[in-house]
């Protein structure tokens, strides 16, 4: 769903290297492999969770319960 | 008695890595395997025989050489490395409020995952453990009959706080009408962080451990939409990586052993080119032949001014046995590795200088020795 904190491998701390990833990727996709040796992922185990990720979570976010309190909220004043 | 040569002391350290199968793995230095040979361990002999040296030397990754140590405690320095170096972690989450969309046990194991860093390292050691009451039944039927679940204090827990809240921008939603869909674009605190963790210290912890923040400041921790709320309390204590993997100092600590490669007959010209290519760059070489070449060795005589193969570099082989799936070349070459040189490369995930932890594995190690020691004494009383 998100970006899981570490590879589930060998332990490695990827989930701050996501946004980068994203960033460095998101004009030409084919560009992963440079990208992912610029953030220093090395071993393919770290190497895959980048690149396969999927943030399904952006998904699930566009279902906000709280945003429609804050609505009720609003019209109650 | 004369020993064995150093001929034959090299010959008995070597792995045999053959086509099929490895040979010769098991080491044979102790007493009672050679007869007449006094194979009985010497500190002199081996404060003399074990060196290290560092290849690569920084404060996330370290790679040395080992060289003159037998594999049982090279192997004992290199799971201690994985599991048994305490550091600190994020394990008790109070959830006051948590309104976002990732559910209270995910962000919790999310939030343990988190390498923290205390500012001053030494203070973890002032640190006491914690002791918690372990939830399966099985487990709890095993405790000790005097166990104490421990109460946290300010020796041996630190608290961290996080709150964090989302919101629109002040021309978010006008934004939103317009068509930008890019969440930072509209929203303030849609993306939490590990930086934003604070730490709450109680006591002397200010003094004792300085601050402790997370090494990796931008972890995405959770993301949220307007009006989702963190509100949470964290206790960290000290632990080890055979309790959670998250307590492990190391991303990955490893060795391997140095490969060799002997070259038992010349290989020539054309065909030295291509044993070059079965290895990785820099590993075999290519010379000509000398005229003293062509008279030491009668396998040269006649070939003076062709190109011969050279080993130059055995470091970076990966012992692909690419050459021994070629029939010119099988009887030509023997591949091994040396048993008692082991080429370690630690990676720290940053609590911990890389190098400094191998130091800290041999503490551990001397520390089990000695409580060894103590309950052997025990024994003979
Ligand atoms: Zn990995």
């Amino acid at each position: 769903m998100i970006i899981p904190v570490r590879c589930f491998t060998c332990g490695k701390v990827i989930a701050d290297l996501y946004e980068r990833f994203m960033e460095l990727t998101a004009d030409q996709p084919e560009t992963d492999g440079p990208a992912m040796n610029e953030l220093g992922l090395k071993r393919y185990c770290c190497r895959r969770m980048i690149m396969t990720h999927v943030d399904l979570i952006e998904k699930l976010l566009h279902y906000n319960p709280a945003e429609r309190d804050m609505s009720k909220k609003a019209m109650n004043h | 008695m004369p020993g064995p040569s150093q001929k034959e002391l090299d010959r008995r350290k070597r792995v045999g890595v053959n086509k099929h199968t490895v040979s010769n793995v098991s080491s044979t230095d102790f007493p009672g395997h050679y007869p007449g040979e006094d194979h009985s361990f010497n500190i002199n002999q081996f404060i003399k025989n074990c060196t290290i040296q560092f290849h690569q030397r920084s404060p996330s990754q370290s790679v040395f050489s080992l060289i003159g140590i037998d594999t049982s405690i090279a192997n004992a320095l290199r799971r201690i490395l994985l599991s048994e170096i305490p550091t600190l972690a994020i394990e008790d989450v109070f959830v006051y409020n948590n309104t976002s969309i990732i559910a209270d046990e995910v962000l919790a194991h999310r939030l343990g995952l988190i390498p923290l860093r205390i500012a001053n390292a030494e203070g973890l050691k002032s640190m006491q453990w914690y002791f918690k009451r372990p939830s399966d039944e099985a487990e709890q039927a095993e405790l000790p009959e005097n166990f104490q679940e421990s109460i946290p204090t300010a020796d041996n827990c630190v608290v961290l706080t996080l709150k964090a809240s989302c919101s629109w921008r002040n021309d978010g939603k006008k934004r939103w009408e317009q068509g930008e869909r890019e969440p930072t674009r509209l929203y303030e605190g849609s993306n939490v962080y590990a930086h934003q963790l604070e730490f709450d210290g109680h006591g002397r912890q200010p003094d004792v451990l300085g601050n402790v923040e997370p090494v990796n400041p931008d972890i995405l921790v959770a993301k949220m939409r307007p009006g989702q709320i963190l509100d949470l309390r964290l206790h960290c204590y000290k632990g080890i990586g055979k309790d959670h993997a998250k307590f492990s100092p190391v991303a990955t600590a490893s060795y391997r052993l140095l490969p060799t490669i002997d070259i038992l007959q010349p290989i020539l010209g054309q065909e030295a080119r291509k044993f070059a290519r079965c290895f990785p760059k820099g590993v075999i070489g290519i010379e000509t032949v000398s005229g003293a070449d062509a008279n030491r060795d009668s396998g040269y005589a006649g070939h003076e001014g062709e190109e011969k193969a050279v080993v130059k570099d055995t470091f970076n082989d990966t012992v692909s046995r690419e050459c021994l799936r070629h029939d010119e070349f099988k009887d030509k070459v023997r591949l091994g590795r040396v048993r008692d040189h082991f080429i370690f490369s630690v990676e720290s995930t940053g609590q911990f200088e890389s190098a400094e932890l191998f130091v800290e594995a041999a503490k551990v190690l001397k520390g089990k020795c000695a409580r060894f020691r103590g309950n052997l004494q025990q024994l003979i009383r």
